[in-house]
């Protein structure tokens, strides 16, 4: 290979243009000629700054999970049903005791209905929390230790359905109260729904899809006790 | 507020095999990079799939990555592209392009004004302009929105071989002149 071969290669692998077979045959070549890799490390780091020019877009709510799942599963399967993601091993006692003090006030409550879901939504960077309640009455939001957005940012509540592709809001979390009240009618709980809260500019997400970072999320799940 | 650790940071720490630092750095990063996969693919379930598979190799290579050699989310990017390219690739890149989503905008010449937000992009966007625009253009297609040589072609209405070459002696020139 010329060296001209070599870099016009090189920058072409980066491009995206060759095709399957040719990538094939650069990997493996790269592989043993250091000079052909540092070419392309090279040409990467030239070409990066195009990368401004894409738009960004909210990544569908369940997707961290499934990677989560394939780097872990052993993990992942040991926490499902639990109504509390797998992720946070620190916070896992935390959550444990949580979900057990809740547990413990959801029992003294008479006159539980059949079917009580709950979760506990974490973050995994401090220990604020939102306990997250859905029977045939809606669903309701609680903040355990309030904590509120910057100043100018809004925190939005969502949630996804399983099955469902595209997740719906639930509104904005007010400021002061740090809870919420959905009624039935816009949406009904079931188990396996996952109940997210994401940081979006003042007035919500303005393309009806999560756009910022989710802080919190938790899957609901049956109450323990009901 | 603490200050939060830098990419090049946590990339370090998931090399240690840290999962929480992998997960700050889906929190942080996964809007953009979906956003590339998604340029590429357009189509959210073949991106989801790419980010994901990107993120696989992430945790496997954190190791490799140098921090003195360049910028973290770069090196993220980059990796989230090849991820959405080998999808493209193993469909036969069949994507239409005639596709009303595959819009011009990448390439309207203020969308190259987007690259000035660092220095690194300021000499970019200085070198593409030294580039006839249809030779730019099909470089900068190809590079957000993953076209093939032949794609390329066809979204510009010329010959094949045309523009390969054009591509070619349009990557050579942009070397020299970053140089």
């Amino acid at each position: 290979m010329t060296p001209e071969e070599r870099q016009a290669l090189a920058a072409e692998y980066v491009l995206g243009t060759l095709d399957a077979t040719t990538v094939r045959r650069v990997d493996e070549a790269a592989a043993r000629d250091p000079v052909l890799a540092e070419e392309i490390a090279d040409w990467e780091l030239a070409l990066a700054p195009l990368q401004a020019m894409i738009p960004p877009e909210a990544p569908p709510p369940g997707l961290w999970d499934r990677i989560a799942a394939t780097l872990d599963p052993a993990s992942a399967r040991t926490a499902t049903g639990r109504g509390k993601s797998w992720f946070w091993p620190a916070w896992s006692f935390g959550a444990t005791a949580v979900a057990g003090s809740l547990a413990a006030i959801l029992l003294v409550r008479p006159a539980a209905p059949p079917e009580r879901l709950m979760t506990v939504l974490l973050s995994s960077q401090d220990q604020s929390a939102w306990v997250v309640e859905g029977d045939r009455g809606g669903l309701r939001l609680a903040a355990l230790n309030p904590r509120a957005a910057p100043p100018d940012r809004a925190l939005q509540l969502w949630a996804l359905p399983q099955g469902a592709t595209a997740p719906t809001s639930l509104g904005l979390i007010p400021r002061e109260s740090g809870q919420i009240r959905v009624s039935p009618s816009q949406i009904i709980p079931t188990p396996g729904m996952l109940i997210e809260i994401t940081l979006e500019p003042p007035g919500g997400s303005p393309t009806g899809r999560p756009t910022g970072p989710i802080l919190f999320i938790g899957r609901l799940a049956p109450a323990a006790g009901t | 507020m603490e200050s939060e650790p830098s990419l090049s940071d946590l990339i370090l720490l998931v090399a240690s095999g840290d999962r929480r630092a992998l997960r700050s750095i889906y929190q942080r990063e996964s809007t953009r990079l979906f956003g590339i996969a998604n340029a590429v693919l357009r189509d959210r379930d073949a991106a989801s799939d790419a980010v994901h598979d990107a993120f696989v190799k992430i945790a496997a290579r954190a190791a490799q990555y140098d921090a003195t050699r360049g910028v973290a989310s770069a090196w993220l990017g980059a990796i989230v592209r090849y991820a959405a390219l080998d999808i493209a690739r193993a469909r036969g890149r069949e994507i239409p392009t005639d596709d009303p989503a595959l819009g011009d905008s990448a390439i309207a010449p203020e969308a190259l004004e987007l690259l000035d937000a660092k220095a690194e992009g300021v000499r970019l966007r200085a070198c593409l302009l030294t580039l006839e625009e249809r030779i730019r253009n099909g470089i900068i297609l190809a590079f957000v929105h993953g076209l093939s040589h032949a794609e390329v072609a066809a979204k510009l209405d010329e010959p094949l071989g045309t523009v390969k070459s054009w591509i070619r002696r349009g990557l050579l020139r942009l070397r020299e002149c970053l140089a």
